[in-house]
């Protein structure tokens, strides 16, 4: 591209110091009383399309050569990125939908919480947010955790309150990989904000799993195929099928309404002050417009003599200066 | 403290999303299971309803209408380009027509379909989900 540019920006010169030569020749031989103004437009104008477009060239090839983009990873390698989805509850002025988290929360407690934890979650929080005092307190004694220790030092096990964490399936990380083929079940309570894509690329992975994978995609043993995994090979296997769940408010349990419920759960968990948060924005944006407008107003009320007086200059009658006195 | 509570008062009156209580009162716990009897009574006609619906539902084998509405726009126009350049690449991946050169893979051209067809279903699919 660079030779075709550079030969054309030759030609085109050569052309323009031949017609420039022409041109002064037939001014020349032509003994009318023309000048050279006259004639040399032409000249000029061959010119300056040769230096545009030697320049328009040069810019095309620098351009060519460093304008694309370069990308370290292949598009397998990078995952497909997440569809937007328009998710209610992102939107600056709406909350959760609380019959969703409640239904997110029975789609993680079925199926996600055989492998992941999610242990930043305590009993508590979900009450007033999915549960009722009771409900949550019934669900937090199914499970036993250490109690203190008694009198002769024996630390017993007691039933769950109010203020436990919800359990882990695994004991520690070392137990999780052993028992998911050396892959590492990620913990739930911040995942929404621990990757890319938030709300829709866990959305999107969770029911983004193809039938079968395109052909001549190189699938390793134990590992799944799924476009929006970077590397697209996930050892998770797809785990969300039609009617897996019968939510208990009848909801039709379709796989892409699991995962639209326990993806709005997780973000609840990741964000559990979003509903105060953004009441607490709109507050702040309320009151500090009252008293910008206040201010505004005591900045005019206080400026209002000085910017309304007026001052006159009376010079002094009659034909003596001041200073001669 | 007062003046930021009776902000939040009025502000809560004013706002269209309702306060959630975290306890609530006995009171109105008697008085939603009443709500939920007098609710179970009413929902007989509409169980038999749902029941009859669950049965359509189940003799079609409940489609995900992520999967549906996908397939609807796969074969739409605006994704017909990527789906060629698809099915054309498992041909030749699977015909193994370059089998002199390195072997290929449809990801790339999956990844194409895969996104125009996830574009055009999003807004259909947040429509039919609750």
């Amino acid at each position: 591209m660079l030779a075709r540019s550079c030969l054309r920006s030759t030609r085109a010169v050569g052309a323009a110091r031949n017609g420039v030569v022409n041109a002064t020749k037939r001014a020349a031989s032509s003994s009318s009383s023309s000048t050279a103004n006259a004639s040399s437009p032409f000249g000029l104008n061959l010119a300056g399309s040769a230096a545009t477009a030697v320049a328009v060239g040069s810019m095309t090839w620098y351009y060519h050569l460093y304008g694309p983009e370069l990308h370290a990873m292949t598009p397998a390698e990078e995952g497909l990125h997440p569809t937007k989805y328009p998710w209610e509850h992102i939107k600056w002025n709406k909350t959760y939908d609380h019959q969703a988290l409640r239904r997110g929360f029975q789609v993680y407690q079925e199926v996600c919480a055989s492998c992941h934890s999610l242990s930043r979650i305590p009993y508590r929080t979900l009450v007033g947010v999915t549960h009722t005092v009771d409900e949550a307190k019934v669900m937090a004694e199914e499970n036993e955790y250490d109690s203190d220790p008694n009198d002769e030092g024996e630390i017993e096990k007691r039933p769950g309150k109010l203020s436990d964490y919800l359990p882990a399936p695994y004991k520690n990380d070392e137990a999780a990989r052993a028992a998911n083929n050396g892959a590492l079940p990620p913990d739930l309570s911040l995942i929404v904000k621990a990757r890319h894509g938030g709300c829709d690329y866990i959305f999107s992975l969770l029911t983004g799993y193809p039938e079968e994978p395109p052909a001549g995609a190189a699938v390793p043993d134990g590992l799944n195929f799924n476009p929006y995994f970077p590397g697209t090979g996930i050892a998770m296997a797809r785990v969300l099928y039609n009617e897996l769940v019968e939510y208990e408010d009848g909801t039709p349990a379709s796989t892409s309404q699991m995962a639209k419920d326990v993806v709005e759960f997780l973000n609840w968990s990741a964000e559990p002050e979003m509903d105060q948060r953004k009441k607490m924005g709109m507050k702040v944006l309320v009151i500090s417009t009252a008293l910008f407008a206040l201010s505004v107003w005591v900045k005019r009320y206080k400026w209002s003599p000085i910017k309304t007086r007026k001052l006159t200059y009376t010079s002094p009658t009659g034909g003596r200066r001041p200073g001669r006195h | 403290m007062g003046l930021f509570d009776s902000w939040s008062d009025l502000f809560a009156a004013a706002t269209p999303w309702q306060e959630v209580e975290a306890e609530a009162p006995k009171e109105e716990e008697e008085e939603k299971e009443d709500v939920k009897e007098s609710k179970d009574d009413g929902e007989d006609g509409e169980v038999e309803e749902e029941e009859a619906e669950e049965e359509e539902e189940e003799e079609e084998e409940m489609v995900d209408p992520k999967e549906k509405f996908e397939e609807e726009c796969k074969e739409s126009k605006g994704c017909a380009p990527a789906k060629h350049h698809f099915e054309e690449c498992v041909e030749r991946v699977q015909g193994g027509e370059n089998k002199k050169g390195p072997s290929e893979d449809c990801v790339e051209e999956f990844f194409h379909l895969a996104h125009c067809a996830n574009q055009c279903a999003a807004p259909k699919l947040w429509a039919s989900l609750k």
